[in-house]
């Protein structure tokens, strides 16, 4: 693939997230403001004057299709105004603060599924049918069907009640990482290990797999360098989901272990009819799964010369 | 050479990888405060005229204080256990005394003089006169200011009502900046002489109040004001394009023509020291109001200068409190630490507080077992019968001024008869719903008034008396439920206690009346709209005082009430209501509070169900917490015993299995 052929895929690329951005905020924006309530009801109603000079503040009591316009404005502008319920921020302030913690977590715990998930997968294959091979793939179902939140409880009371030694929640040190990291990463882990587990089956019996050992290279060398190779095609597919499911799936767990990140605002915002907030989260999540499912394209051109980038 | 994108990519991706961990990791913890809290929720806001709501209650309360603040009195620890309120009252804050005229009306505030700013300038009167026009102006959104409408002409202010002779103050659209009401544009002042209205619109009777109340708005912005100033006329308008003209010209733009602040309300700063307020009528607990975080004051110069909200932010804000505010992270932590300048530092024991926003009673109830918070306020309703066996002297339980109730529709048919109310009052047994569904001591409400308000009794109230249920209800032509029109219970589904509730209720009504009721669980924001919209035949609700006084919950049932949302109105109630307001003998009006809610309790507009108790879960190196019914805990009170807590250091302080 040359440098040219990639710079016009990534334009394409390029020409097609405006559009899917366009039509995710427009679809955001209607069924946000048709849904019942607004950011200024509570159990104590508002007078109404205030009300109105609250919506004035706000832009709501502009027709539909003016403040459609405007807010598509702002975001052109990357300015997606003040929170409405989190009074002290801009929506922008708060992405700032909540998305590089989100993503901390998001990278720690893909790094993880990815080490611990390959490793699995490679042992599994390689001793198939042994010991090894059944407790990394008993492993692997029980961390696909157990949902995160009961493992995140069942990891709170092994390693903060019986065994204390690791904090219970909180965020800032690099012990209070360690769990929310491994229950966000073991259905992750769990799908890639069975995914590697396969293609490496397939690969290891492969002609050039064969010519290898035949060549007396040793089995390490085999496996990572040239069998490994072939059967990561369909780990790295995953990555894409894998990474935005970490990111937006992350909010049980950070609700959980109390993580400050930007996960915490997706519902909390739509629930509270904070629309500018509501808006960011669902920009900054539909920007950051198309990034990756694009990054993801890339680089399975890249290792398999089959593929090519449309 | 072209680049091989294939040797480079796993190395790249290594690298990229090996990057990404390292700055994930690479965190850089604060050190840890001498004292943590659980704050329950996320701060909304930590401007006074703005939030609502305990959690800001606390944080505003640490970082500014008013004229008064409510403290209980010094003597509480020895007369007040774990399990019982210790009153609070309102105290000397800012102001070192005040006096209260012969009449009532009349209050003088004398501010200390050694009360500074956190940027060391004097906290003067003045401050208080800007702040509380901060918060009555029409602006700033302020959900609170019904607070100020006791003092002379603050009503008329917020609601910008002006008519022909009135003294009026004109702003001039000249703002730095067009939302930000401070600081105001070029204020000029005269006496309105007319107004000149464009034809009002004709609306529809199928547009929605939302919108009807949009099209009135924008009609009134279309007025001309014709205002003489030195003898001489001028007009404005906030939409000069859209206005009539005035002797052939267009009317200068203005951005709000209010009722002159100086000349009609009466609130006034005579000099640094001293501030007048003047009420409509005698308002015995306007001192309580004084001391609620609303009225505390702001600085001016730190809005001007950062604007809203900037002027919040750890690096900007001024503040006169016990504490100042050092950090903030989102979701995560405030930081307060001690202020040096405060007027009373010497009796403020803590000198750096973490408050940590757990949204999850779990997880705060995990943190505090795991000794990584000193005070959780929110706790899981499945645990409390164990935590209050088990951390019996680490849960100091006490009632709080908090009712939970049901809110009928008097509009709807099945709902109108008094007798089909009073009937599904008799008929649900509330002392089950405290004892098997909220769990955490809660009285079952026969009346409606909270207890524990100092001076007042409420009425004897209704207690479970499903025979004389069943009698009310035939005697309204519904024996056994037969013909009785529909009728369902709403709630919101979020937290799940409303729904276990309502089907607790539900469940009592077929029992004992053979009603068959309906329940309707929707999402927070749909369940306001539809309470709102008054499109409900019974809702759940709650109220908290917003001081301790009868006032705070019988003034809302008021006909018409922005709060009664149920359709009901009693004119014989709403002169009640009017009279308390304006009697002088305390005991008098503790009588006509009891009157009207005797006759509110009825009449059953609402269904009381129970009387919260607070939940909060204290560590016994802390010293100092008492409870008081508004579940405040002043941070100020707080201390750390030392040698207890680090003996206890890094154990378990807690075990709950």
């Amino acid at each position: 693939m040359s440098a040219l052929e990639l710079f016009g895929a990534l334009l394409r690329r390029l020409g097609w997230f405006v559009v899917t951005f366009w039509a995710v905020f427009t679809l955001s924006f209607f069924l946000m403001r048709l849904s019942p309530g607004g950011p200024f009801m509570g159990e104590k109603k508002l007078p109404e004057e205030i009300r109105r000079n609250l919506d004035e503040f706000y832009n709501l009591n502009a027709p539909l299709h003016e403040q459609y316009l405007t807010t598509l404005g702002n975001v052109v502008l990357l300015n997606l105004g003040p929170s409405q319920k989190l009074k002290d921020y801009t929506v922008n302030e708060v992405i700032a603060e909540g998305f590089p913690v989100s993503m901390s977590l998001g990278v720690i715990a893909l790094t993880l599924a990815l080490i611990g998930g390959t490793i699995a997968g490679v042992v599994s294959a390689v001793k198939r049918n042994t010991i090894y091979d059944f407790g990394f793939m008993g492993l692997a179902t029980l961390g696909i069907a157990i949902p995160n939140f009961v493992l995140a409880s069942l990891a709170i009371i092994i390693f903060c009640f019986y065994l204390p030694i690791l904090p219970a929640a909180g965020w800032g040190s690099p012990q209070q990482i360690i769990l929310p990291a491994i229950c966000l990463a073991a259905p992750y882990a769990a799908y890639i290990a069975r995914l590697t587990r396969a293609g490496m089956l397939e690969v290891l019996n492969l002609d050039y797999v064969r010519t290898a050992y035949a060549k007396g290279l040793q089995p390490r060398t085999v496996i990572v360098k040239h069998a490994l190779r072939g059967a990561i095609l369909p780990v790295v597919s995953f990555i894409g989901p894998a990474a935005a499911g970490i990111l937006t799936g992350s909010l049980v767990i950070e609700r959980i272990f109390n993580v400050p990140g930007f996960g915490s605002h997706f519902i909390d915002a739509a629930l509270q009819r904070d629309y500018p907030l509501a808006m960011g989260a669902v920009l900054v999540y539909t920007a950051l799964l198309y990034v990756m499912n694009s990054l993801v394209d890339l680089s399975y051109s890249v290792i398999d010369p089959r593929v090519k980038l449309e | 050479m072209p680049i091989n994108f294939r040797l480079v990519f796993p190395y790249v991706m290594l690298l990229l990888v090996t990057a990404a961990v390292v700055w994930a990791v690479s965190l850089n913890p604060p050190p840890r405060a001498e004292f943590t809290f659980d704050n329950g929720t996320e701060v909304q806001t930590l401007d006074s005229a703005k939030a609502t709501g305990n959690p800001e209650n606390r944080m505003i309360n640490a970082l500014f204080e008013g004229l008064l603040r409510s403290l209980p009195a010094a003597d509480y620890r020895e007369k007040y256990g774990p399990h019982e309120n210790a009153p609070l009252t309102a105290q000397p804050g800012m102001a070192e005394s005040y006096e209260v005229s012969e009449d009532g009306k009349t209050y003088t505030f004398h501010i200390r003089k050694n009360a500074v700013w956190s940027d060391e300038s004097p906290v003067t009167a003045h401050d208080f006169e800007f702040s509380w026009q901060r918060m009555l102006h029409p602006e700033t959104g302020s959900q609170y200011t019904y607070q100020l409408y006791y003092v002379r002409g603050t009503r008329s202010y917020t609601e910008a009502k002006v008519a022909p002779g009135d003294a009026v103050e004109v702003e001039l659209a000249d703002r730095r900046d067009r939302y930000q009401a401070w600081p105001r544009g070029t204020i000029v002042r005269g006496t309105l002489k007319e107004i000149l209205k464009p034809a009002e619109p004709v609306i529809d009777s199928d547009v929605s109040p939302e919108d009807k109340s949009r099209r009135m708005s924008d009609w009134k912005k279309t007025w001309t004001y014709v205002v003489e100033i030195d003898g001489k006329l001028t007009a404005f308008s906030k939409a000069p394009d859209e206005a009539l003209p005035f002797e052939n010209a267009i009317p200068t733009a203005c951005m709000q023509v209010l009722p002159d602040w100086q000349s009609t309300v009466g609130i006034k700063a005579t000099d640094d020291h001293t501030l007048v307020v003047e009420l409509n009528d005698r308002t015995p607990f306007f001192p309580e109001l004084v001391a609620f975080y609303p009225l505390y004051p702001v600085n001016r110069k730190c809005i001007e200068k950062y604007g809203s909200p900037a002027w919040t932010k750890p690096a900007n804000i001024v503040s006169n409190g016990p504490f100042n505010l050092k950090l903030r992270k989102l979701r995560d932590r405030i930081r307060l630490e001690k202020n040096p300048l405060y007027w009373d530092a010497k009796n403020v024991k803590l000198n750096s507080i973490d408050v940590l926003a757990l949204r999850d009673e779990t997880t705060a109830l995990n943190m505090y077992l795991t000794g990584r918070v000193d005070w959780a306020t929110t706790i899981p309703a499945d645990m409390i019968p164990q935590l209050k066996k088990e951390l019996k002297d680490q849960f100091p339980s006490a009632p709080m001024l908090t009712v939970y109730f049901y809110r009928l529709n008097t509009e709807k048919d099945a709902l109108k008869d008094k007798r089909v109310r009073q009937a599904l009052n008799l008929a649900i047994d509330k002392q089950n719903i405290c004892e098997f569904v909220t769990k955490a001591g809660e009285v079952p409400a026969g009346t409606y008034v909270p207890p524990g308000l100092a001076g007042y009794d409420s009425p004897p109230g209704t207690q479970f008396d499903p025979k004389r249920a069943r009698e009310l209800l035939k005697e309204a032509g519904y024996a056994e439920g037969h013909q009785l029109p529909h009728i369902e219970i709403l709630y919101n589904d979020s937290p799940s206690l409303h729904r276990t509730i309502a089907e607790r209720v539900q469940q009592m009504w077929r029992e004992h009346l053979g009603v068959d009721v309906q329940l309707r669980g929707l999402e927070w924001g749909v369940y306001l709209d539809a309470q709102d919209k008054k499109d409900y035949y019974i809702a759940r609700a709650g109220w908290i005082a917003d001081y301790p006084d009868p006032n705070t919950f019988l003034d809302m049932f008021v006909t018409g009430g922005d709060q009664n949302m149920t359709g009901w109105g009693n004119p014989k109630y709403d002169q009640l209501i009017a009279d308390a307001g304006k009697e002088p003998d305390p005991a008098k009006r503790m009588a006509i509070f009891k009157e009207a809610e005797a006759l509110f309790l009825e009449e059953v507009p609402i269904i009381p169900m129970y009387f919260y108790v607070s939940k909060n879960l204290i560590k016994p190196h802390v010293k100092g917490f008492c409870n008081d019914v508004q579940d405040l805990h002043p941070l100020t009170l707080l201390e750390i015993d030392h040698a207890a807590k680090d003996g206890k250091l890094g154990q378990r302080s807690g075990t709950a299995k």
